[in-house]
């Protein structure tokens, strides 16, 4: 099923969010990475992170020496993409691709936000708290859960006074999405040319969490059961892609991958694929200018010393403290 | 605060001399000898008195009191001074002091035990202590008189900068105490240490001497900790938790430290296995310190040794912090060479720490509870478990990982000077022999200024996560790196100066090993 472009024999590390709900991973953001490898193929294993739970680089997919952070350059799906390492879109026409592109907008940025709102602030903790902080001590747990709220609420706008409003607004959206994917859907088994891209992985991440992980009075839910076709679409895929079965997986406590030893690497710089991370702080220093500073921290040292030596010889009667001073001499005479 | 002497106080009408003191009134049992020393004693009086046979006079009761069985009692003890500080709190230090006593040099060892240890409560500026005579109706007895003058400014505050084993570099501290609040002599501190590498610890805490029926000192702190390892292990590190001394002794010291820890890496650079520690932890653990040291001093030790073990057991919380037993051993040796006050000094020291849990030989342990060898804090006054390694930078020698690879845009450079990412061994050991030398000049000698000739050796060894089958004594011992090196030491009112030229004699791959001068400040106490 799928079309993957040089995947091989290569075998790929997923990080994500530990697996709840009949779902191999439950976190929102990884199940979409997750579906992508899936659905083309990719020889891959899976690693939970449960550490973590407020960190934006989970998922991540480890190839290599080299990793793509979900919060790089568009995610890890584009990441792989670009890479040239997994490309469901490969295949599919240049007719198609304007299509594709606005669908994939839609369901990253309306229903990604839907699942936002409905898993932070409409439903309330639980679900949350099981995918993310059920296995962090109880008071840190909830300081993050807490702290993702917050930052939940400032990302999608929503304050007091507009509570209402935004959430109307948000479930708006979420329905006109629903009603074109399923006029897009209609009775094929994918979106496009009924060949797998990063839309139906994204969608169908999105339609599993929805209908598995949020509760009966969650109003999102509500609104994808009305789309039959939809619903059909992601029960057949789970049930086609094995979803059903726990992944073999490792914590990542437990991992394979050892440091290296002494007396030899374990890796030799790769040049394949990587990423370049956010602008540095620091700039790269000449060899001049390295140079200088060096000399110039001896210099001051040597001064600082010298001072030092100095106070010490004119202040020969300090160093007598180094005895000890609660000692109470007891002159006999 | 001022040293008073303990003074037996006279009873009777002082001499001409100023420095009668009233030893003749301390009687012997006997009331014989009594009457015949103060028949003696008034005849004395009533002549003229020879100044030079009064000295000899003086110097003869001192000498029999210091010398011969004066038999005392102490009939009571009575507190004065102490406005704010509760009397339970003095007493309590000095009560066990004061009841064994049968002579009078006895009670002056006591009566200098018990000025020590009020001193040590650093909430008076002054402690004097004065045996007085008991009432005239019980012979022989004494009443002590502890007088106190309590701190004038119970805010004080100091500044220094140090440079510590467990950090990257130098750091500024700065305290300020404020003493004896509410009169149990209990002293609370804001302490703030700010790091060259841009580590930054606040801490604020409470120290009792004594708390109801617990008598050793008792301690609560609560602290805010960041580090900055991203240079060598590509993680920044916060904490942020509570610290409980619950007992503290000469030789032991049991703590509570309960943390929150979080390690995240902003540069995204780091190796696989740093990568997979990211993440919050808590710390819930329970460190047992015994210490032991008996060398003549612990800056310039001559002789003596010293010994330390440090176990620590994590994982009280519950199931899901971490959980490891951790421990260290440290053991010294000091002996004089008979030239040049010389003094030979010698270590070895050894860590391990091992996760709990079932299969537990396959679980990882935390980053941050690993062993690293390095950085340039001294080699003799640093006593607690291996950690320094002179010649190598912090952190700079061991098990390491190669960090994610940046494979275009070279013109951008990276951020980091290595490509490998250090991550700590889970056993540690390190050895040293170090020969202290009054420099020639004199100037020097009356200034503490000396030298020292040393070597090194060190190594870590990864044991988590399956390697502990594939550890080998040979080849831990054939890995081991070693330095050896010359340096001038300067020990000042503020701090202690170590200026050592090191010459690194076996390192490995990936070890930030280097030759050349290092400079290394410590506290001066």
């Amino acid at each position: 099923m799928g079309d993957s472009r040089s995947s091989g024999d290569r075998h790929l590390f997923l990080v994500a969010r530990k697996p709840r709900f009949g779902l191999p991973t439950a976190c929102p953001s990884c199940l979409p990475v997750y579906l992508y490898l899936k659905l083309a193929n990719a020889d891959f294993s899976v690693e939970f992170d449960s550490s973590f739970p407020d960190s934006d680089h989970i998922p991540y997919v480890e190839y290599g020496e080299s990793v793509a952070l979900n919060n790089e350059k568009g995610g890890v799906i584009e990441l792989l993409k670009e890479e040239a390492i997994l490309d469901l879109n490969a295949k599919h026409t240049s007719l198609a691709i304007p299509d594709l592109v606005s669908t994939k907008a839609m369901v990253s940025s309306w229903l990604y936000e839907a699942i936002l709102y409905e898993l932070w602030i409409a439903i309330g903790g639980d679900v949350a708290h099981n995918i993310y902080f059920s296995d962090l001590p109880w008071p840190i747990g909830k300081i993050l859960h807490w702290k993702k709220i917050y930052d939940v609420k400032k990302l999608l706008g929503v304050t007091k006074v507009n509570c209402e409003e935004r959430e109307f607004e948000i479930y708006k959206k979420a329905n006109e999405a629903y009603e074109a994917l399923s006029l897009k859907l209609g009775d094929q088994v994918f979106f496009f040319d009924n060949r797998p891209t990063d839309v139906d992985a994204l969608f169908l991440g999105h339609a599993l969490f929805v209908l598995h992980a949020l509760p009966e009075i969650s109003e999102l839910r509500s609104n994808l059961l009305k789309h039959d076709n939809l619903v059909k679409y992601a029960e057949h895929l789970k049930a086609e892609l094995q979803l059903d079965s726990t992944p073999s997986s490792t914590q990542p406590s437990s991992s394979s991958k050892d440091a290296s030893t002494p007396s030899a690497p374990r890796r030799k710089p790769s040049s394949g694929w990587g990423s370049k991370p956010n602008p540095k702080p620091k700039k790269e220093k000449t060899e001049e200018e390295k140079k200088f500073r060096r000399r110039a921290k001896y210099f001051l040292a040597t001064q600082l010393v010298a001072v030092l030596v100095f106070l010490s010889l004119m202040g020969v009667a300090g160093d007598s403290e180094m005895d000890d001073e609660d000692a109470v001499d007891y002159d006999e005479e | 605060m001022a040293n008073s002497e303990p003074i037996p106080r006279d009873q009777t009408p002082p001499s001409d001399s100023e420095e009668t003191n009233g030893a003749d009134e301390i009687s012997e049992e006997g009331e014989e000898e009594d009457d015949t020393e103060y028949e003696e004693f008034e005849e004395e009086e009533e002549e003229e008195l020879d100044p030079v046979r009064e000295r000899e006079r003086l110097k003869s009761i001192f000498r029999r009191l210091s010398t011969d069985p004066v038999h005392v009692r102490v009939h009571d003890v009575v507190i004065k001074g102490n406005t704010k500080t509760k009397d339970a709190i003095i007493e309590a230090e000095i009560s066990d002091l004061f009841k064994k006593p049968r002579t009078v040099q006895e009670l002056v060892a006591a009566a200098s035990i018990a000025n020590a240890r009020l001193k040590q409560l650093d909430v008076f500026d002054s402690v004097s202590i004065t045996l007085d005579a008991g009432p005239a109706e019980l012979p022989g007895t004494t009443n002590v008189v502890i007088e106190v003058v309590e701190a004038s400014n119970p805010l004080t505050g100091n500044v220094g900068v140090f440079s510590k084993p467990e950090a990257r570099s130098w750091s500024l501290e700065g305290s300020v105490k404020l003493k004896n609040l509410f009169g149990h002599a209990d002293i609370w501190d804001t302490s703030g240490a700010f790091g060259w590498d841009q580590s930054l610890e606040i801490s604020t805490g409470v120290w009792v001497p004594r708390f109801k029926s617990v008598p050793t000192p008792l301690s609560a702190r609560a602290f805010l900790l960041s580090q900055d390892w991203l240079k060598f292990s590509s993680y920044k590190e916060r904490l942020m938790g509570l610290n409980f001394g619950l007992l503290s002794t000469n030789n032991h010291d049991l703590s509570y430290n309960l943390t929150w820890r979080t390690l995240t890496d902003p540069t995204r650079m780091s190796s696989p296995s740093i990568r997979r520690q990211l993440g919050h932890n808590v710390l819930s653990a329970l460190k047992y310190c015994y210490k032991i040291d008996r060398r003549d001093s612990h800056l310039r030790p001559k002789s003596g040794y010293a010994f330390s073990s440090t176990s620590q057991v994590s994982g009280l919380w519950d199931l899901r912090g971490l959980k490891f037993f951790r421990q260290e051993f440290d053991l010294r040796a000091a002996m004089p060479l008979g030239f040049w006050n010389a003094a030979l000094n010698v270590g070895l020291s050894a860590g391990a720490i091992l996760p709990l849990g079932r299969n537990f030989t396959k679980l990882s342990t935390s980053v941050p509870d690993r062993f690293f060898l390095g950085g340039h804090s001294s080699l003799v006054c640093s006593l607690g478990g291996p950690s320094s390694l002179l010649g190598f930078q912090t952190r700079g020698l061991g098990p390491n990982d190669m960090r994610r690879v940046l494979n275009r845009n070279k013109d951008e450079g990276s951020f980091q000077s290595g490509c490998h990412d250090f991550v700590g061994g889970d056993l540690a050991v390190t050895a040293f022999a170090d020969v202290s030398f009054d420099l020639p000049l004199k100037i020097f000698r009356d200034a503490g200024i000396h030298g020292h000739a040393f070597v090194c050796a060190g190594n870590l060894a990864k044991l988590s996560e399956g390697e502990i089958r594939n550890f080998s004594t040979e080849r831990f011992l054939k890995t081991f790196r070693s330095s050896a090196g010359v340096g001038v030491i300067l020990p000042t009112k503020f701090f202690r100066v170590e200026v050592n030229y090191c010459h690194v004699l076996k390192q490995f791959e990936n070890d930030h090993g280097k030759n050349g001068i290092q400079f290394s400040f410590s506290s001066p106490l």
